[in-house]
């Protein structure tokens, strides 16, 4: 088993660990299954094409003081403050 | 399980349950901070400020290093161009992260509660990123 598998399945069994002790927190996904497929296909692809995401680029990238990531996250940051704009208060406002 | 493998495994678990006592691996709490026009909720940006604190340390450290403390050749990126692929896909993935409130962490979290919804997300994810290999592919 790779690094990598390994380091994923730590992220998946997080919660599996944690329901050894207590109660998960709340996990509140609101989006319907329409707009969680098209969410997750524009993650999926945006995440490879600039090769990096929050953990990537934001909390890594930053850590190194890399002006790439710090690019990147400002284009995240930018556009996901004005997706959540658009939506909660010009469509659904 | 190599002491890298079980490395990697505590690695991830430790990042996963952060991802949890933090909040972040609620979509509903994520997109309380990206919603500025509303109640605002800035605790994303606390929790990020945390773990660059911590990882200014870190990586500070294994810039030091020629090998990892398991004698593994350090790798860190040495990617430097800021480009349009670069731009263009931090904008797509501030969509999609709004649209859901789902970044590939916090997914991959939630899709070990096996709240179905989650399921779909991570689905969707890997399509996307197969997609991209395949359009990758052709370019060459």
């Amino acid at each position: 088993m790779g690094w990598r598998v390994a380091f994923i399945a730590g992220l998946v069994l997080a919660p599996v660990l944690w329901l050894l002790f207590g109660a998960l927190p709340a996990i509140q996904i609101d989006a319907g299954y329409p707009l969680l497929i098209a969410a997750g296909l524009i993650v999926g692809v945006s995440t490879r094409y600039g090769a990096g995401c929050t953990s990537g680029h934001g909390v890594c990238g930053l850590s190194r003081l890399s002006p790439r990531s710090l690019v990147a996250t400002l284009a995240f940051m930018g556009s996901g403050f004005a997706t959540v704009f658009v939506v909660r208060h010009l469509i659904g406002g | 399980m190599s002491r890298i493998t079980l490395s990697a495994l505590i690695a991830g678990l430790l990042f996963g349950l952060g991802l949890l006592v933090s909040g972040m691996a609620n979509p509903a709490k994520v997109l309380g901070f990206l919603d500025l026009a509303g109640l605002w909720d800035p605790s994303l940006a606390l929790v990020m400020a945390g773990a660059v604190l911590v990882g200014l340390v870190a990586f500070r450290l294994a810039g030091q290093r020629q090998r990892s403390l398991l004698a593994e050749p350090m790798r860190l990126p040495t990617a430097r161009d800021i480009d349009r692929r670069l731009v263009l896909g931090g904008i797509g993935f501030g969509v999609g992260w709004g649209l859901a409130g789902f970044c590939p962490g916090p997914a991959l979290v939630a899709l070990g509660t096996g709240d179905m919804k989650a399921v779909v997300f991570v689905a969707a994810m890997l399509a996307g990123m197969a997609l991209f290999e395949v359009l990758e592919g052709q370019r060459t």
